[in-house]
């Protein structure tokens, strides 16, 4: 999306029959989930790797330095500035207190309406983590009910916008409303994928969490600041690791949001980077499932990579490592369910073919998009290491994948990847991506 | 389930081929049948009419997915009765076996990771209930495996050697 746009995209699923009351709520969570806008584009600065989260001169060391003294420095949840040639953390439920406010009214005029008991409290919790800031309490209380027809997060979620450190909250909501059936669906088979995964690398620092994860595909009503810039079709919180541990996360899924991503990034690189004879094997419904399940399996497959002290070793390199080693792991776990006749050789070309196609898309398409700098950098990652193995050939500018050659490299990338995400450094990860990150050598599919 | 049959009922068709099951996956079968005829039936009939109540069709989800599901159950209608004509019911001997047949509880070692799973025929599949497929390549590389025998399980995309550890 374009960074001049406004951060708001409103879709129009088509929902089941909701009584008058689930309409005004509905219609409340949406108001709530605009108002939180302003806030994003305070937030939001493109031209400083900070963002607004802290001063614009700023050292990463004098940060660093200050943060020893008063860690709320580096809290997810607080804005940096300088008062009196001193730094200081200020809160956002303080920062931004005036345009808080009638965010919480919204929600809480929808906890005063909806007539599911669970879902008042969670929006009364929500409100309040808003004005008051703790957000915890919230995200414990979310993932402890069950799961509702409505769901949403609104507040500060993501942290990519900080790229100096990777720590920094940006305001971001969505509203969605559960498909039941698809629901149902991947609630079976979610099981199934986590039980094909058992290999623990270094079973001390793994965040085993598998019986507490929830899935839900949901229809998006709209996603706001953050989320209307990366347009994630999955989404897979809390991010804490020890709120994960203990009290489980939510995927969701967003049926809508694969359809455009298909649409507007997939099909138009699939077809421009591939042979037309190749093309002819695979239509944009094998497509638009095989990134679905992408999504899917990305999502359950950070529940096997949760290492305790990743964030912490790889510091702001972790999320380019973390983002691609789902990915790649989400589709290794494949070649046990086509094993077992749960998938079929169709389905997983497709599924890799779409996950080529959208790293062919961020490196070529899209690499000046800050937003998704972690996933561009993953993209290239991916792509030069299967140019590397000889899966993926160049005949006239055109490329034909060899997919057996493209599973074992996953399968070596996999490792190698989840070897750096529990026992890795900063220096590991920074080597990995200077030589297999190279943007500039990939351009040349482009013509 | 919908994609699981489709596959079947084409081998069958063209080879004529015998689906194997148990005499509890046959049972099953039927009584799935029967349900789905007498009782199911009705009630997804009563849910396209519900859901045209709601109003204007086109923009309800509900009645999407009602018909949905209707068109599903009567092809699931056509494929077990397929099933069932064409269904070769093996016996599955309560007494441990030296080596995996179709109704073995086996524990192998593939991948570096340890898996349990069932053996069972095609109709009884279900893998949210940890029970393979004879006809899977998984299933047909170890049927006939030893304990301690290792097999090489390939596809056109996937090859991996698979240990059995244990046959129950």
């Amino acid at each position: 999306m374009d960074s001049n746009k406004k951060p708001i995209l409103e879709f129009k699923p088509k929902l089941p029959a909701l009584t008058p009351k689930e309409k005004k709520v509905l219609n409340l969570l949406v108001q709530a989930a605009k108002l939180i806008v302003p806030i994003y584009l305070q937030q939001e600065n493109r031209k400083f790797p900070g963002s607004n989260f802290y001063p614009h001169d700023i050292t990463k060391e004098e940060i660093e330095r200050a943060a020893t003294n008063n860690p709320e420095i580096l809290s997810p949840y607080t804005v940096v500035e300088r008062k009196s040639g001193k730094l200081v953390a200020i809160p956002y439920h303080i920062k931004y207190a005036k345009l808080l406010k009638p965010v919480a009214q919204k929600i809480l005029e929808a906890a005063k309406i909806t007539q599911n008991k669970e879902f008042a409290k969670r929006l009364d919790f929500q409100a309040r983590a808003l004005l008051q800031g703790n957000y915890d309490e919230a995200a414990i209380y979310w993932m402890s009910m069950k799961p509702y027809l409505f769901n949403f997060l609104i507040g500060p979620v993501e942290r990519y916008e900080d790229r100096l450190f990777f720590i920094k909250t940006s305001y971001q909501s969505w509203v969605g409303v559960m498909d039941r059936k698809d629901t149902a669906r991947f609630n079976k088979y979610k099981p199934v994928i986590l039980g094909s995964r058992r290999k623990v690398m270094m079973p001390s620092e793994k965040v085993d969490y598998y019986d507490k994860v929830q899935g839900r595909i949901d229809n998006a009503v709209i996603y706001t600041g953050r989320l209307a810039r990366t347009l994630p079709i999955g989404i897979n919180l809390p991010n804490d690791p020890n709120l994960m541990e203990k009290y489980g996360s939510e995927i969701s899924v967003f049926n809508q949001m694969n359809q455009i991503r298909v649409r507007d990034e997939i099909l138009p690189i699939f077809n421009k980077i591939f042979s037309p004879e190749f093309k002819k094997t695979f239509s944009n419904t094998d497509l638009e499932k095989g990134n679905l399940y992408v999504v899917i399996l990305h999502e359950l497959a950070h529940t096997y990579l949760r290492y305790r002290n990743s964030e912490r070793n790889l510091k702001d390199l972790f999320p380019i490592i973390d983002e691609l080693s789902a990915s790649v792991m989400g589709i290794k776990v494949c070649g046990s369910l086509l094993l077992k006749d749960i998938m079929t050789t169709k389905q997983l070309e497709s599924l890799m073919l779409a996950f080529m196609s959208r790293c062919f898309y961020l490196v070529l398409e899209d690499s000046k998009n800050l937003s998704r700098i972690h996933y561009i950098i993953g993209g290239s990652i991916f792509l030069n290491f299967l140019l590397e193995s000889g899966a993926l050939k160049e005949s006239g500018g055109l490329s034909w994948p060899n997919f057996t050659k493209m599973f074992m490299s996953l399968d070596e990338l996999a490792s190698i990847l989840e070897r750096m995400l529990y026992q890795g450094t900063r220096e590991d990860a920074e080597a990995f991506i200077n030589k297999y990150g190279n943007i500039e050598e990939l351009q040349r599919f482009s013509r | 389930m919908r994609y699981k049959f489709a596959p079947i009922m084409k081998r069958m068709a063209v080879k004529n081929i015998s689906i194997f099951v148990t005499e509890k996956g046959l049972k099953e079968a039927k009584d799935e049948l029967e349900y789905s005829k007498k009782v199911k039936r009705a009630e997804v009939t009563a849910r396209i009419q519900q859901a045209r109540e709601f109003g204007d069709v086109t923009e309800n989800s509900e009645y999407d997915a009602a018909m949905d599901e209707q068109a599903l159950m009567e092809n699931r209608i056509v494929e077990l009765e397929k099933i069932l004509k064409s269904a070769k019911v093996i016996s599955v001997s309560s007494t441990k076996s030296d080596f995996v047949i179709i109704g073995s509880t086996v524990a192998v070692e593939m991948d570096g990771e340890i898996d349990e799973f069932t053996i069972v025929g095609r109709v009884e599949a279900d893998p949210s209930k940890k029970r393979i497929s004879n006809e899977s390549p998984l299933g047909q590389a170890l049927l006939g495996a030893k304990t301690g025998e290792s097999v090489e399980v390939t596809t056109p995309i996937v090859r991996y050697r698979c240990k059995v550890l244990e046959i129950k």
